[in-house]
């Protein structure tokens, strides 16, 4: 399953981002690791990109659909 | 390239604000060097470096502000010059600035800085704000798992910079001591036998912490593996086998196999040294971001944005333009009756670009400013990229060229600047071409005060939404011309946080000061130019060379040709010349609506002014300069050309 798949207010953890070298750090950078759990906050309209909660440190961010489709999650519960 | 290890002025203590984007690294910067840099809630507001000279307990210390940078692995422009200057070998303290309340995050750029081993403090600032959240952050520990000293501070009140750089001070003179980050067996084991084989060819070249060469070659950095593979193939070859087992022992990625490790790392430090206890009651930002960032209300907020930004100008405008009219118009009538004979045309060109800059572009230029600061403070930019993304990408752009979309309303100057926070390049041309079709405050004036007065209300919404409907047609064209498609939009969106009426000022202030000391002058010059010109008859000649433009395409009197000409300096230029070159203060007696309509449409068009092309030659190169010229001119020619002839 895909962040792509999630809808808003869901929560999952992710499982595994695949993507070029440069998505991944930036990734990485804005703190979007493997494990983190994270909520879907909203889809922005025009199939633009999900809003992105870090649920831990509610910091926000916003990664456009085609990212999105790369990022792998699992489900909440552990 | 890192070579030079030597400082300039060896009295002089060099310290660098460093960390991820919007922690407030420019905010600590003006807060202890007066207002000399923007800043703005969201990422990437700073682009290039900025120096000053600053006296802090009795010393002088050059301080420098860096863009943001998420690691020192650098993808975008503006990461590269910050990352290229922390390793230049020319700084002598780090100070590590950080979002408080997001320090999970920080600290990976923190854990970098230190396997650097360059002396450092960090700040812990928005230190309020992670209070708020519940956080509680244990100081000493800190200091004594990474060595580094960390000072809690709140920059946009000013408190705590004070004891932040007498801390880095302290560090400058005392030394440091880092405790450098251990990671895992495996991966310790694989750095030291790569240390172990390390070519003192290499040990030459870059001036830098062997063991941060080797980390970041496991990272897989770019520049780091060029230069190592040119020194040294075989060892880069090791170091490859290296990395390619490490990844397989992990089942990872060989690109994320050592920032995951780092990452571990992180968390540990973050768990030893933070508590998030309960999250405070939902702040008024939190209840206006809810609303916000729902469609309907975000498309509303957006549309209200770009409404307000121009209607606040002009009728905050209108009525100060109003108030100061009276005692500029007796002021002139005063000056007439005084001066007369050729000292009579010095004196009423420097009257004419007096009261153009009080009475016709400052009324106009203020509110619009205080408009586009409040945009950038309140962090409402990358609320409007998050909504308007979806709606770009179908003509070729990208929510992130909208931080240069909407500061290009301000100028076109620093627009084109920002468009380095785009990683790809292909974005960065089509944002910096599209950049200069944006009306910036000074054609934003020339709409105002003349389709807005002549014109009317409608005729003005119609010539902005024209714009838009412009620009984003050559943005879509021009995207065309590459295929290259770019990954999407991966963005920080920072909290709605309130503006301060002192930063808010300030940088209006900044602003406004750039308009009086670079083009007022120039208006004057150019005022006292056109008089003298009139005065012995050349624009006659002037206005005849341009008559096949100005008469024959655009309709409009021969008159204007030298008026437009020089708008090519300074676009308010064209405003301001209008009365004296059709020797009239009321436009309409002269020009019919049509003809108003016309002249606007082509000044809000044609070829940028020569700040505009200045900027966009020295971040895109010549071609894109002269593309720009040549798309910009054509696009005028052609749009008001047929204004001209079909309405």
């Amino acid at each position: 399953m895909t962040l792509l798949e999630l809808k808003e207010g869901d929560t999952a953890v992710i499982s595994r981002i695949s993507g070029g070298k440069g998505v991944l750090s930036r990734m990485a950078g804005l703190g979007l690791h493997e494990g983190k759990t994270i909520r879907v906050v909203q889809a922005a309209p025009f199939r633009g990109p999900l809003l992105i909660e870090d649920v831990l440190s509610g910091a926000r961010t916003m990664i456009g659909r085609g990212v999105a489709s790369h990022v792998e999650i699992r489900d909440d519960k552990r | 390239m890192w070579k030079s290890g030597t400082t300039s002025d060896k009295s002089e203590l060099v310290i660098a604000l460093a960390g991820q984007p919007n922690c407030g690294k420019s905010t600590i910067f003006n807060a202890v060097a007066g207002f000399k840099v923007n800043t703005g809630n969201f990422s990437g507001t700073t682009v290039s470096f900025t120096e000053t000279d600053v006296y802090i307990g009795g010393r002088t210390i050059r301080l420098i502000d860096l863009p943001g940078t998420y690691s020192l692995t650098a993808h975008d422009a503006a990461e590269r010059v910050a990352r290229d200057y922390l390793l230049s070998g020319r700084v002598d303290v780090i100070i590590n600035v950080i979002d408080t309340s997001l320090l999970a995050r920080s600290l990976e750029l923190t854990l970098q800085l230190i396997e650097m081993d360059v002396p450092m403090v960090v700040a812990l600032n928005m230190f309020d704000e992670a209070q708020k959240k519940g956080m509680e952050i244990d100081i000493p520990k800190l200091k004594s798992l990474t060595g580094v000293e960390a000072c809690p501070l709140v920059a946009v009140q000013g408190s705590g910079v004070h004891e932040l750089f007498e801390t880095a001070i302290r560090v400058a003179q005392e030394g440091f001591k880092r405790v450098a980050p251990v990671y895992d067996r495996d991966v310790e084991e694989c750095i030291a036998a790569i240390l172990a084989r390390y070519p003192s060819a290499l040990r030459e070249r870059l001036a830098v912490d062997e063991r941060f060469v080797v980390i970041q070659l496991l990272e897989m950095d770019e520049e780091f593996e060029t230069i190592t593979r040119e020194t040294d193939s075989d060892f880069m070859e090791y170091v490859h086998e290296c990395r390619r087992s490490l990844a397989q022992i992990h089942d990872w990625p060989e690109s994320g196999v050592f920032a995951s490790h780092r990452h571990a790392l992180v968390l540990d430090l973050f768990e030893e040294v933070a508590v998030v206890k309960s999250r405070a009651a939902v702040s008024p930002g939190e209840a206006i971001d809810r609303f916000i960032i729902n469609p309907v209300g975000g498309l509303a907020a957006t549309v209200g944005v770009f409404f307000s930004m121009f209607a606040v100008s002009f009728w905050i405008g209108n009525l100060i333009a109003g108030l100061v009219e009276g005692p500029l118009d007796s002021f002139g009538i005063y000056l007439n009756g005084h001066v007369s004979g050729s000292a009579g045309i010095l004196v009423s060109g420097i009257y004419d670009g007096f009261t153009a800059g009080v009475g016709i572009v400052l009324p106009y230029l203020i509110p619009l400013l205080v408009v586009l600061s409040l945009l950038e403070d309140t962090g409402l930019l990358p609320r409007i990229a998050f909504m308007v993304d979806g709606l770009l990408h179908r003509f070729g752009l990208h929510g992130k060229s909208v931080v240069p979309i909407i500061m290009g309303y301000g100028c076109n100057v620093p627009a084109i600047m920002a468009a380095r926070n785009l990683e790809y390049e292909r974005d960065r041309v089509v944002t910096m071409l599209m950049v200069p079709f944006i009306a910036c405050s000074a054609r934003t004036v020339i709409i105002l005060a003349l389709a807005g007065k002549y014109l009317g209300a409608g005729y003005t919404t119609l010539i902005y939404l024209g714009n838009i409907a412009i620009a984003l047609g050559i943005s879509s064209a021009l995207s065309r011309f590459s295929s290259d498609l770019s990954p999407g939009i991966i963005m920080d969106v920072p909290p709605l946080r309130r503006p301060y009426l002192h930063i808010v000022s300030r940088k209006v202030w900044v602003r406004i000061l750039e308009f009086l000391l670079f083009a007022w002058p120039i208006i004057a010059v150019s005022s006292i130019a056109l008089a003298v010109f009139s005065f012995i008859g050349i624009d006659g000649a002037i206005n005849r060379l341009f008559s096949p433009v100005t008469e024959i395409i655009l309709r409009l009197p021969s008159e204007l040709g030298i008026t437009l000409f020089l708008g090519i300096f300074r676009k308010e230029l064209t405003l301001i010349m209008l009365n004296s070159a059709l020797d009239t203060a009321d436009v309409s007696l002269v020009l019919s609506s049509e003809q108003i309509l016309v002249l606007v449409v082509f000044t809000v068009l044609y070829i940028p002014c020569i700040a505009t092309i200045t900027t966009l030659w020295k971040e895109g190169g010549a071609k894109v300069a002269l593309l720009s010229i040549v798309l910009n001119t054509s696009v005028a020619l052609a749009v008001a050309g047929a204004v001209a002839w079909l309405v």
